[in-house]
């Protein structure tokens, strides 16, 4: 890791306050597009430098901004294209230029027939919302919105929207989810470029870029989320299309279908490609690498939540890498997966971009959820540390372990083991289940005993534990005792000691016990004394009796601990 | 030298030459300001984007200057370093309209003050903050600051406001320039006469 940043420009301006959210940014040789949202007020603004360019009003929350050039006339303006809802806004020369709007879906004839007859006045509206609720039930082809609005009323509400919709025609449309650009014949740096754009309907569309004609329509499996396009649309191309079930779909040129299929293990939260590998950021904090065929190449683990993510691709020096934003404030250059660079930022980063802005080529612009925007420009003498480029096995498998040669006791065994390898298993188990019995057996007996601290008796479950503190020769047993059981208490409990009286003298060794509440924990306390002065010391044992019974409800024995107090004495 | 050289010298008609390199981001203004300086028969009409480096000569009371004038392009900034050896004198050239671009300039000048063959040399700097007549040009003491050039302490270094395409502030400069050089060479001779 280098010790000095290799990104010494660090511009940071507010977008506009109080509460502007940017998700979509694009980097043209000389300005910066992002859109800002204000309250419900949002903007379509074009920095040049560090100042704005220009501003225009936008009439829905964007999807995806990007920046295309139209036709071949000089000078080569590029074009600005905006999606939102069902529409794609073109600018150009920073005016309004064109909108297209997606083609409506097929409707449901049934559904048709039913506001046919509303607006004939041939249908009540109890019949209208059954007959619509059983084509939503029933029917493959999903209901338009303004069925589904109709469907969603209380029954006073209805009667005036039938009146105020039933004589618009009723259309079904979809909306865009992602867009992209493809270069069209070229694969100069300003060649003419297609918009491919996602819809919610599972489409890809790509529109030619002069009069905006669908020239190409494919379908993937599942809604898309992030597409990656590259090739040209007259020879060859190729569209990597991340799809919100958490798989990304390779289509190519005349497929119409899916070529390809990578499932990702969790939804993919950015899709970037670095030359012919896909890299996608997965919501399971992970970041993964395939092949354009779906063979699965590294995955590393990220320290947060990506939120998105874009290519680093430096010419001068060749040096490509992924950025990918995190939710823990950090922005990580991984150069394969290797993680070359850390930017930190005081906010989160929500979109990024990477490109040639003004006269600096390696820029790197970036926006954050606060509504900041931070600008650095990469030094020129910045190197990034190659890290273990090298495929196949990492180093540390190559490394030699001091491992011990075989000993000859070692060989004896291994060819005993080979031989008699079912014998030794067998003894094995007979031993183990020896084992199994001594240990089931004691613990009977010691139940039957009540040698437990634990009373197993249903008229009178108990709990005992016992401690003890201090250094000796006069040491404190504390008893916790508790009833277990729901509801009933115990009374009439008597505690009682045994030990070797040459050795110790207990303070109590015989008393009755409180009655017991269920669910309490009791501490009784007495004391010990320790009479010997030769250092050995013996078990206590406690009883806990009932009165009048011979068999004592639960034993605990203490092992007592040396008396250290004996030098004193 | 001749007998002959050194009588031009003393009267004044054989000038001095000093090596001079111009610096400066890509469309700061370099090739500009030395073509401004250049007699005005010898000037050239448009002014193109400098490849590699161009070598021009100029002369002033005292002294005659060869300027290299190098590309600022980020893809031959790396050509710099090779003629920091040879050079007597540095023009600095700074667009103080760019205030994005102003941090790396400033990223230059330091790998420029820290390169071994200037760092211990006390060799003039001539600083201009050109586009003045630009709207939104920052002041020169405003580039002196963001190039933090108060840091410089070993070099003598001077910046002065230019609108190098009307040629205004480029002669204070030189003349800068040239006091530095002709006080430094007399110092020289001082020293070799000792």
């Amino acid at each position: 890791m280098p010790t000095t940043t290799p990104w010494p420009t660090c511009t940071r301006f507010p977008l506009v306050s109080p509460w502007p959210t940017s998700t979509a940014t694009e980097t043209v040789s000389w300005w910066w597009v992002t859109w800002v949202r204000r309250g419900h007020e949002m903007k379509l603004k074009v920095y040049q430098g560090t100042g704005l360019l220009s501003e225009n009003a936008l009439p829905d929350l964007p999807v995806s901004v990007t920046t295309f050039l139209m036709e071949q006339h000089e000078p080569r303006m590029p074009a600005v294209a905006v999606a939102s809802g069902p529409f794609v806004y073109v600018y150009k020369n920073l005016r309004p230029y064109f909108k297209f709007t997606l083609p409506p879906l097929e409707l449901n004839p049934m559904e048709k027939s039913v506001w046919d007859q509303a607006k004939e006045d041939k249908v009540d509206l109890m019949s209208m919302k059954e007959m619509l609720e059983q084509i939503r039930e029933n029917a493959e082809m999903p209901l338009s919105v303004q069925s589904l609005r109709f469907l969603s009323l209380d029954l006073p509400e209805m009667e005036s929207f039938v009146n105020q919709y039933k004589m618009q025609p009723i259309k079904r449309q979809t909306v865009i989810t992602c867009m992209a650009t493809l270069k069209k014949n070229m694969v100069d740096e300003d060649a003419v470029s297609c918009l491919v754009i996602g819809t919610e309907n599972n489409e890809i569309l790509i529109l030619d870029p002069e009069a905006f004609t669908i020239l190409a329509k494919m379908m993937v499996p599942s809604v898309p989320a992030f597409l990656d396009v590259t090739g040209q649309f007259d020879v060859e191309y190729r569209l990597t299309v991340a799809c919100r079930s958490g798989c990304v779909y390779i289509l190519r040129r005349d497929s119409k279908r899916p070529k390809y299929c990578i499932e990702l293990s969790a939804q993919a939260l950015g899709l970037v490609r670095v030359q012919k590998n896909i890299v996608a950021a997965c919501s399971d904090e992970m970041l993964q690498s395939y092949t354009q065929k779906g063979k699965k190449l590294w995955v590393i683990s990220l320290p947060a939540t990506p939120v998105t993510m874009s290519l680093l691709d430096e010419k001068f020096q060749s040096f490509q890498a992924v950025l990918v934003a995190l939710a823990n404030m950090e922005v990580h250059m991984y150069r394969d997966k290797n993680l070359v660079n850390v930017i930190q930022t005081q906010d989160i980063v929500t979109s990024i971009c990477f490109g040639r802005y003004g006269r600096e080529d390696n820029t790197l612009v970036m926006t954050t959820k606060g509504g900041g925007l931070i600008i650095k420009i990469l030094k020129r003498t910045a190197t990034f540390h190659k890290g273990d480029t090298a495929v196949g096995a990492p180093v540390a498998q190559s490394i030699k372990l001091n491992v011990p040669k075989k000993t000859k006791l070692y060989v004896d065994q291994t060819l005993r083991e080979r031989e008699s390898g079912v014998a030794m298993h067998r003894v094995f188990q007979t031993d183990l289940s020896r084992i199994r019995l001594v240990a089931a057996r004691a613990y009977v007996r010691a139940l039957e005993c009540s040698m437990a601290p634990v009373s197993e008796s249903l008229q009178e479950p108990l709990k005992m534990n016992a401690v003890v503190q201090g250094m000796g020769p006069t040491f404190k047993l504390s008893l916790n005792l508790q009833n277990m059981s729901e509801t009933r208490a115990v009374a009439n409990l008597l505690v009682s000691f045994l030990y070797d009286e040459k050795l110790y003298s207990v303070a109590q060794p015989f008393f009755k016990a409180p009655m017991l509440v269920p669910g309490l924990n009791y501490p009784l306390v007495t004391f010990v004394q320790c009479l010997s002065t030769q250092g050995i010391s013996d078990i206590i044992k406690v009883f806990v009796l009932r009165e009048g019974a011979s068999e004592p409800l639960l034993t605990a024995h203490i092992n007592m601990p040396v008396s250290e107090g004996l030098a004193a004495v | 030298m001749g007998l002959f050289d050194k009588l031009a010298g003393w009267l004044g008609l054989k000038k001095k030459e000093v090596h001079v390199l111009c610096l400066g981001l890509d469309n700061s203004g370099k090739t500009t300001i030395i073509n401004k300086l250049k007699p005005s028969n010898a000037q050239a009409q448009d002014i193109v984007p400098t490849i590699g480096f161009s070598i021009e000569k100029f002369k002033t009371s005292s002294l005659s200057f060869t300027v290299f004038d190098m590309s600022g392009q980020g893809r031959y900034r790396n050509l710099w370093e090779h003629y920091y050896k040879d050079c007597q004198a540095i023009i600095f050239v700074i667009d103080s309209s760019d205030k994005l671009r102003m941090v790396v300039a400033k990223e230059e000048l330091d790998t420029l003050m820290n390169h071994p063959d200037l760092k211990h040399r006390r060799i003039p700097i001539l600083f201009f903050a050109n586009k003045m007549d630009l709207r939104d040009a920052v002041s020169s003491v405003k580039v002196s600051h963001l190039l933090s050039l108060e840091d410089i302490k070993d070099k003598p270094w001077h910046i002065c406001a230019s609108d190098a395409i009307k040629g205004e502030g480029l002669q204070e400069g030189v003349d800068w320039l040239q006091d530095q050089i002709t006080q430094s060479n007399s110092i020289n001779e001082d020293m070799k006469n000792q």
